[in-house]
C-alpha cells in the first residue's frame, strides 16, 4: 500500500503488471483504458518509452469512494520486462498490494517467462513481500499466436499451485478485463482483511468491482 | 529500502502521492497570472482541492464577474483557476480561463513526467552507484589480493627452491649412507674372513715356531755334552752367529705379537666401521649417544693430527630412539669440520649432559672461528669456504636436516680467532 490516511480518509493502492520484455504489459493497461468507463478512471500515462519499448513505466489510475468516504484510489503500473531494468522492477514493485504476471504464450518464450518469474520472486524478497501472500494473478498473452503452449500443459503446470490463471489475447481484447478483475478481487480481500473495508467503511466486494466499472463487463 | 550505512540514499516509493506544491512553483505560474491580468483580467488566482488560494495575481475584490474551472492530476481534481473581470467580458474571461487551465494542466502534467521519470533514474542511478561501489570493494580486495601473491612470489619461490636443495640433499646423503654401509658390509666381509685365518695361523706359527726353538735348544744342550764333537760345536756357534739367529729368536715374538695386534686393530676397524654404517639395524633404534660418539671418533682415527687434544665430558645419558646412521652421520660432520679447522694443537672438547629432558652435546674446537657474516649460511645447502672440489658444502646441511628431523635444535657460537662451539639439542620424545 502506498498510502493510508485515516485523518484524510485517503487510501492509495498499488497493483503492477510483471513480466518478461514484449509479454504484453502496457497492451494489458491500454485495453483496460479502452474497455472501462471513463468516469472513475484517470488517464493513462505513459513514461518516456524508446522504440516503443517501456524504459520507465505506465500508470493508469482508477478512484472509488467508500460510503464511508473514504477515497481509494487504485495505481495501475507495468514494469520494463528487460533484463537491464531490474532496479525500476524493484522500485515499482515495493509496496504493491498486487501483481498480475503477464507471460507470453509462445513456446519460443517459455525460457524468458521462467526467469522473469523468477526476477519476481527475488525482488518480491527484496522489498520485503511474502508472495505466499500476495495476490498474484497469472495471464498468458498472444493467445491469438501460432506456437503457443496447449492450455492444458499450461493449466497442469500451474493448477497445484492456486494461482489464478487467464489465457489472454490483450490485442484482440480478450482475457484482459478477467485478469485485471480477479486481481481486484484478491485484493479487496487482502485490503478487506486489514483494513475493515466493509465493516469499517461499508464498501463491500461488489462495489468495490462495481466502481472499478468491472462488474457490468465481466457479467 | 534504506540504507543505513548511506543516510543520503535517496528513499522514495513509486506511486507516492503528489501535492500541487510539489509540481508547480512560483516562477512557473506568476507569468501566466500576470499575463492574464494584461489580457484583461482584473483578478487571476489558482486554489488547491482544498480550497485555500496558492498563487494569485490583479485584484479579484469587487469583480462581480467570475469564472472558475478545475484542473486535474491522474485523474483527480487537484485544484482550480478562478478568473474574475468586468462585466461584458464574459466570454473573453472565459476563453482566457480555458485556456489558462489548458497550459496549467499540461505543464502539471509534464512536470509529473518529469519528477517521476528523475526520481526513477535518481534511484536507478544511486543503486547502480552502490552496487559498483560494492564490486568495487570487492575488486579492491582481490587484487590486494593478487597483487601481494606477486610481490611474494620470489619469496616464495626462493622458500620453495630452499625446501626442494634441501630435501635433494637429505635424498643425496640417505643413498650417501646406504651406499657406504653396503660398501663397509662388503669390505668388512671380505676383510673378516682372510683376517680370521690370518690370525689363527699367526697363532699356530708362534706354536710352531716354539717347538723348533725348543728342537734347536735340544740340539744345542745335547751337542755340548759330547766331546768327540768340540769342531762342529764351534762351526755350529760360527753358524749361528752368521745367521744372527740371537736376534732373530728375540725379534720373532715382537714380530707375532704385532701381528696378532695389527689385525686385532683391523677387526676393530671392521667392526666400527659396520657399527657406524649401522647396516645391519633398521631404520629406528635406541641408542647411547656418548657410544656413538666415540665410535664416530673411532672411524675418524686417521683424520685426527697426531698432538690433537681430544677432551670428552660425559655424562650418563638416557636410550635416543632414532635412525643411528643419520645421527652418527650428524656428529660425523661436525667433528671433520673441528678436524679440519687445526691441523696444529687442536683442542677438542666433547661433552655430553642432559637439560630440560633433552640431550645437549656440545662440541668446542679451539680453531680460527666463524666469522659473523657467514654464520646464518653454514647450514645452507652448497655452501663452502673450501676450494672447489675440496668441499661439497653439504656437511652441515645434513647435520642440520638430521638435528631438525628428531625436532632437536643446532646451535653455533663463535668468536673469531678463539673457535667454534656447535651445541646441539636433542628432545626426548614421550613415547
Amino acid at each position: 500500500m502506498i498510502e493510508y490516511d485515516e485523518i484524510d480518509r485517503r487510501m492509495v493502492l498499488k497493483l503492477v503488471y510483471y513480466g518478461p520484455a514484449l509479454s504484453g504489459k502496457t497492451t494489458n493497461l491500454l485495453v483496460l483504458h479502452d474497455l472501462l468507463e471513463r468516469e472513475g478512471r484517470g488517464d493513462l500515462m505513459v513514461l518516456d518509452t524508446k522504440d516503443d519499448r517501456t524504459i520507465f513505466f505506465d500508470l493508469l489510475p482508477f478512484f472509488i469512494s467508500a460510503p464511508s468516504g473514504l477515497k481509494i484510489k487504485v495505481k495501475v503500473y507495468t514494469v520494463p520486462g528487460q533484463v537491464n531494468h531490474d532496479a525500476t522492477r524493484k522500485a515499482v514493485l515495493q509496496r504493491a498490494d498486487g501483481v498480475a504476471f503477464i507471460a507470453d504464450s509462445r513456446i519460443a518464450e517459455r525460457e524468458n517467462n521462467v526467469e522473469s518469474f523468477s526476477n519476481l520472486e527475488k525482488n518480491l524478497e527484496i522489498v520485503g513481500l511474502d508472495i505466499e501472500k500476495l495476490p498474484l494473478v497469472i495471464q498468458f498473452n498472444k493467445r491469438d499466436l501460432p506456437g503457443i503452449i496447449p492450455e492444458e500443459d499450461i493449466r497442469s503446470v500451474w493448477s497445484p499451485t492456486g494461482i489464478p490463471v487467464f489465457m489472454a489475447s490483450a490485442l484482440e481484447k480478450r482475457g484482459v478485463i478477467e485478469t485485471f478483475g480477479r486481481l481486484a478481487e484478491m485484493t479487496f480481500d487482502s485490503i478487506d482483511r486489514r483494513y475493515g473495508l466493509q465493516e469499517n467503511h461499508g464498501l463491500d466486494k461488489a462495489a468495490f468491482l462495481e466502481k472499478l466499472s468491472l462488474s457490468a463487463q465481466r457479467a | 529500502m534504506k540504507d543505513p550505512a548511506r543516510p543520503d540514499t535517496l528513499e522514495f516509493v513509486v506511486g507516492s502521492e503528489k501535492k500541487l506544491r510539489d509540481l508547480l512553483n512560483e516562477q512557473e505560474v506568476l507569468p501566466l497570472l500576470k499575463g492574464a491580468v494584461r489580457a484583461g483580467a482584473s483578478g487571476v488566482m489558482i486554489s488547491d482541492a482544498a480550497d485555500a488560494v496558492m498563487w494569485e495575481h490583479g485584484t479579484s475584490v469587487n469583480s462581480p464577474l467570475y469564472a472558475v474551472q478545475p484542473f486535474s492530476l491522474e485523474g483527480e481534481t487537484i485544484g482550480k483557476i478562478t478568473v474574475s473581470g468586468s462585466d461584458g467580458n464574459e466570454n473573453y474571461l472565459k476563453g482566457l480561463l480555458c485556456l489558462l487551465t489548458d497550459v496549467v494542466q499540461t505543464m502539471l502534467h509534464n512536470n509529473l513526467k518529469r519528477m517521476l521519470t528523475t526520481e526513477m533514474h535518481t534511484r536507478v542511478v544511486n543503486q547502480s552507484y552502490e552496487e559498483l561501489l560494492k564490486s568495487n570493494s570487492l575488486l579492491a580486495v582481490s587484487e590486494a589480493k593478487y597483487r601481494e601473491l606477486a610481490e611474494n612470489l620470489e619469496k616464495k619461490v626462493q622458500e620453495r627452491t630452499d625446501e626442494l636443495k634441501q630435501a635433494h640433499a637429505r635424498l643425496l646423503q640417505q643413498e650417501k649412507i646406504a651406499s657406504i654401509g653396503q660398501l663397509a658390509a662388503g669390505v668388512a666381509h671380505e676383510i673378516n674372513n682372510p683376517l680370521g685365518f690370518i690370525a689363527s695361523n699367526i697363532n699356530t706359527l708362534q706354536k710352531y715356531i716354539g717347538k723348533y726353538r725348543e728342537m734347536t735348544e735340544y740340539y744345542q744342550s745335547e751337542i755340548s755334552r759330547i766331546p768327540q764333537t768340540a769342531r762342529m760345536q764351534t762351526a755350529a756357534e760360527q753358524k749361528w752367529k752368521e745367521l744372527k739367529l740371537d736376534l732373530i729368536s728375540a725379534d720373532i715374538d715382537d714380530l707375532i705379537r704385532q701381528s696378532l695386534q695389527g689385525a686385532e686393530r683391523v677387526k676393530k676397524i671392521v667392526s666400527d666401521l659396520k657399527g657406524f654404517s649401522h647396516i645391519d639395524e633398521g631404520q629406528e633404534a635406541v641408542i647411547d649417544i656418548n657410544e656413538e660418539i666415540d665410535r664416530t671418533l673411532n672411524v675418524l682415527t686417521h683424520e685426527i693430527p697426531r698432538d690433537a687434544e681430544i677432551i670428552r665430558d660425559y655424562h650418563p645419558l638416557p636410550g635416543f630412539v632414532c635412525n643411528p646412521a643419520l645421527i652418527c652421520q650428524a656428529f660425523l660432520n661436525i667433528i671433520l669440520n673441528a678436524l679440519q679447522a687445526r691441523r696444529e694443537g687442536l683442542r677438542f672438547v666433547i661433552s655430553t649432559d642432559m637439560r630440560d629432558n633433552a640431550i645437549i652435546v656440545r662440541f668446542s674446537d679451539n680453531g680460527p672461528g666463524i666469522p659473523e657474516l657467514i654464520r646464518s649460511r653454514i647450514f645452507d645447502p652448497f655452501y663452502t669456504t673450501k676450494d672447489v672440489g675440496k668441499g661439497t658444502g653439504m656437511g652441515l646441511t645434513v647435520t642440520y636436516e638430521s638435528i631438525t628431523a628428531y625436532h632437536g635444535t643446532i646451535e653455533v657460537e663463535s668468536e673469531p680467532g678463539t673457535g667454534a662451539t656447535f651445541t646441539v639439542r636433542l628432545p626426548l620424545r614421550e613415547n
